[in-house]
């Protein structure tokens, strides 16, 4: 019997790494991957479906990431759903803000798509046999 | 000798002679009991060494049996042994062979990583005809793949034998300045063409004037501007191996992606640019 699907949001101003997340979130098999482009449009997208993780950057226009994940955990539907930071900011400071706004996980770039994948899969719940060839 | 003696009873023996036979009789009973009770205790000695006997044969039976068993165990011993001799041996083999697939593994991610980040750059760098998104696409490149935290991106300006810097990050303003052609490393390199890359071991902290990597952006074989790298990430130590080809990528695709988006610029879109192309064939 199969999985079901999962979803997960991934919120980055950048083509490059969205592209490149993307890229990585792909081969997790079952796993849907949406895209947005800053925290407004994350916060438009979290309001139209359903996610089960999200992944934002931290330095985005209109909307920065923190102040998203401070939206994400005051919003009923989305206060226990997973959140990964992946940011460039690579300070113990800014981990610990982060992470006392309610973030999850926090990923330094330059990214390593393994690391990545694993930790998605690790807060999905996801057995690790599950990465497609 | 006359009737009387010769009818003489036993009775009238001497009283000597009876006491010395009832003497004879009475020793030769005690004897009697006396060997009696000899030949029951030599019997009684006896039968104990019979048993004594018996239980030492039954040991030496059991210990015998015991013998054939214990060199029937050593030979199973022996033989488990030899099993587990092979089949440790198997294991080590699958180990090794585990391992070498887990690091097979490992490099084979690092290089999917790796080849997603050149692909992504490359795609990134190409999929736009505006100055501006190319300049944007080159520095995520520097900033989000390479891990540069300072750096500059300049342009050559032929007119003014000058390098004059188009995009950065990490400086203010007025610290960015254009770059006599020739001067200094970052002029060299657009003028020889050659990069310039310090070891991640000759990267000193904070205060070095001179960058990490000047890397020139090549097209048709000229230097047309180059790439200026003076602190990377906090998180980000040294050189990574990708760095390399990303550099190596740049170098090649970046300056010819600018010069189209500057020519596309000044057309009126994508068909106004391709206007006259056959003539060229």
């Amino acid at each position: 019997m199969s999985e079901p699907n999962k979803s997960c949001l991934v919120v980055e101003d950048s083509a490059m790494m969205r592209q490149l997340l993307v890229f990585a979130l792909h081969r997790i098999k079952d796993l849907e991957v949406t895209e947005a482009e800053d925290g407004v449009d994350g916060l438009k997208k979290l309001a139209e479906n359903r996610y089960d993780l999200i992944i934002t950057d931290i330095n985005m226009p209109i909307m920065d990431g923190l102040k998203l994940v401070k939206r994400i955990r005051s919003d009923d539907n989305y206060k226990d759903v997973p959140v990964v930071v992946i940011t460039t900011e690579g300070s113990q400071e800014d981990r610990d803000r982060a992470m006392s706004l309610g973030a999850n996980e926090y990923i330094t770039k330059p990214i390593q798509a393994p690391k990545v994948i694993a930790t998605v899969r690790q807060l999905l719940g996801m057995v690790s046999e599950s990465t497609s060839p | 000798m006359t009737d009387s003696d010769e009818g003489e009873r036993a009775s009238d023996a001497p009283v000597d002679l009876l006491a010395e036979r009832e003497q004879f009789v009475r020793t030769f009973l005690r004897k009697g009991v006396e060997l009696t009770e000899e030949l029951l205790r030599e019997n009684q000695e006896l039968r104990d060494e019979l048993i004594r006997a018996r239980d030492h044969s039954a040991q030496l039976l059991t210990q015998v049996r015991s013998d054939e068993a214990m060199r029937e165990l050593l030979q199973t011993i022996e033989r488990l042994e030899g099993e587990k001799r092979q089949l440790l041996s198997r294991s080590e083999q699958l180990e090794a062979s585990r391992a070498h697939r887990d690091h097979r593994a490992d490099s084979i991610e690092r290089e999917l990583n790796d080849l997603a980040n050149l692909y992504v750059a490359s795609h990134q760098l190409h999929t736009s005809l505006s100055v501006r998104r190319v300049i944007r696409h080159l520095h995520d490149t520097l900033g989000q793949l390479v891990g540069a935290e300072k750096f500059v991106i300049y342009a050559v300006d032929p007119e003014e034998s000058q390098i004059i810097p188009i995009g950065w990050d990490g400086f203010a303003n007025e610290e960015v300045l254009p770059v006599a052609l020739g001067t200094g490393p970052i002029g060299e390199s657009c003028l020889t063409g050659v990069s310039r890359i310090r070891s991640s071991a000759d990267m000193s902290p904070e205060g070095d004037e001179d960058p990490l990597a000047v890397v020139p952006l090549l097209a048709d074989g000229r230097p047309v501007g180059a790439i200026a790298i003076w602190r990377l990430l906090e998180q980000k130590s040294g050189w990574a191996k990708v760095d390399e080809e990303l550099f190596s990528l740049l170098g090649a695709q970046a300056g010819m992606a600018l010069i189209a988006a500057n020519l596309y610029s000044r057309t009126h879109g994508p068909l106004t640019a391709l206007a006259g192309i056959a003539e060229k064939l």
